[in-house]
């Protein structure tokens, strides 16, 4: 005899939550379990970072993000895969209900309408130390594809030809941020500390740790020994978490770069940022339009550096990114102009 | 020989500043959590959920009561209230969370197929029941969990959960749709 029971059970299939979603969910709570063993700043926390910083020179991709919070050994802004751990969550979380980048995002949310076009254009502007400044035309399109061009013409040019240069880049960053714009902020910080590679092996056993670790360093031991670098312990505590607000703030900015047209992308980032321990936010005026100057020093970026970061204080548009010259760094800036536009139109050249 | 600490013990010692205790209480459950997620929002959503549900159980192991060694029944209950908190926070235009819609891989177009129809006759009588019918059925059939976990799960004392899984069963039953899908499966189960 059938009864309800046995219907109900017939149509208890679902699809599987996939192996590498566990190994996330426990990389949040292995991040939960480290702040918690963090005790809590009290005093108002100095906040640096910079835009696209610190990724560690010469280092392997898989050494980078752990090594630049350890080592003082900084480049500067251009994004290349960083990596970090990722703990702080719940403290960041906080924290973050009285910053002003939470409450920004939270503005930007609440009045962003449909999103038009369907791609955003960022005309970016950089300068670095004595050499003329370079204008790229950068076209992200909601669909993951990136065609960059020097100018309008060259743009229009590579996306009639469909040169796509994306190749999966900064799209992990920006799913990352995407999610944080509404989602759990420790789950968030672990995405986009994992959006790129990393040997922190968060969420795994302390011994995979170590292995993981072990692995990195050894691969790069030739290059620490020329450098007279000791090579760095698998970091733990603050320095976990250090390592993690370098990668948090890194890839935050390339998701900001590469999705800044889209307002639930800017909120994200600055749910993020408002994450990072030791990042100043205040008022400024740029250009006679209101915006937000977040400065991240030198402890996001393994003691050496800083980064500032000017945005829209109404919008969270990015405007630039300065990084101060430091040592033998030459300073750098980036400018950019952000606007949501459609592919056919800039095929059409109509942009 | 030394048998195995039970998930009470482990969360005595996490509590006690153990960092991999609580880790390894998550490993022996996260499949049937994982599962009791994507069976009520799809994978997409269940993966996202997870971490949250991993972070607010270690925020809240200091409540668990260690009389009891199994912490199964208390993580479904967590990955219950990070479900509900979900689903109240979505933004008003998106269509409220029922259970109509939870089916993975669920094609509303091949109604011809007799069990999906039957899903989806059982799916809308689902929706109707009230929330902790709902629940305490699907706790029973789908994970297996005894009358009295699943009241654990919905904080219910065991002569409250058993009252509640009789009058969801009675609520289904008689749900339309659901008399004629029982008459027809059991008329093909004598014809086999």
């Amino acid at each position: 005899m059938v009864d309800e029971m046995d219907l109900l059970t017939g149509m208890k299939d679902a699809e599987p939550v996939r192996p590498r979603a566990f190994e996330d969910a426990r990389a949040v709570l292995a991040a939960a379990i480290a702040v918690e063993g963090v005790p809590e700043t009290k005093t108002a926390p100095r906040r640096r970072a910079r835009w696209g910083m610190g990724r560690v020179a010469g280092l392997s991709a898989a050494a980078l993000g752990a090594a630049a919070a350890v080592v003082a050994l900084v480049v500067t802004s251009t994004p290349a895969p960083g990596r970090g751990a990722a703990p702080g969550a719940s403290a960041s979380q906080a924290q973050a209900a009285s910053s002003p980048l939470v409450t920004l995002a939270a503005l930007i949310t609440a009045s962003s309408g449909p999103l038009p076009g369907n791609a955003s254009l960022i005309i970016r502007t950089q300068t670095e130390g004595g050499i003329p400044p370079q204008v790229s035309y950068n076209l992200y399109t909601d669909a993951g594809a990136f065609y960059v061009g020097g100018d309008k013409y060259s743009l229009k040019q590579a996306v009639a030809r469909g040169e796509n240069m994306a190749d999966g880049i900064t799209a992990r960053e920006v799913k990352a941020a995407l999610y944080a714009a509404a989602g759990n902020l420790a789950t968030a910080r672990v995405q986009m500390t994992d959006a790129s590679p990393n040997a922190l092996g968060l969420g795994l056993p302390l011994a995979a740790r170590e292995q993981i670790w072990a692995k990195a360093m050894a691969a790069d031991a030739k290059l620490f020994k020329e450098k007279g670098i000791k090579v760095p312990p698998l970091p733990t505590g603050k320095a976990l978490r250090a390592a993690v607000d370098n990668l948090v703030w890194n890839n935050s900015v390339d998701a900001l770069s590469a999705g800044g047209g889209n307002p639930r992308v800017r909120a994200g980032v600055l749910r993020l940022l408002s994450t990072i321990t030791g990042v100043i936010v205040t008022r400024s005026t740029t250009g006679g339009q209101a915006t937000l100057t977040i400065t991240a020093g030198p402890e996001v970026f393994g003691g050496q550096g800083e980064q500032v970061l000017t945005i829209n204080a109404r919008t969270g548009m990015p405007i630039k990114s300065v990084q101060p010259a430091f040592g033998k760094v030459p300073s750098s800036a980036d400018t950019y102009q952000v606007r949501r536009v459609t592919l056919n139109d800039v095929e059409a050249g109509r942009f | 020989m030394t048998s195995d600490p039970d998930d009470a013990e482990l969360i005595a010692r996490s509590l006690d500043g153990d960092e991999d205790a609580f880790v390894e209480v998550v490993r022996r459950h996260e499949a049937a959590v994982g599962a009791y997620l994507a069976r009520r929002a799809g994978r997409e959503l269940a993966e996202d959920l997870l971490g949250e549900v991993w972070v607010a159980a270690l925020a809240s192991r200091a409540t668990y009561d260690r009389s009891f060694p199994d912490a199964g029944p208390w993580l479904f209950g967590v990955a219950h209230n990070t479900l509900r908190r979900h689903w109240r926070s979505r933004p008003a235009e998106e269509p409220v969370a029922d259970v109509t819609g939870m089916a993975s891989g669920w094609d509303p177009w091949a109604a011809v197929d007799s069990r999906v129809h039957a899903e989806s006759v059982l799916r809308h009588a689902l929706a109707l029941l009230k929330p902790q019918e709902r629940e305490i059925l699907t706790l029973v059939a789908w994970e297996d969990l005894t009358v009295a976990d699943a009241g654990r799960v919905l904080g219910m004392p065991p002569g409250t959960a058993r009252r509640c899984l009789h009058q969801a069963r009675m609520a289904l039953r008689n749900a339309p749709g659901v008399v004629a899908l029982l008459t027809d499966q059991n008329m093909m189960k004598e014809a086999n």
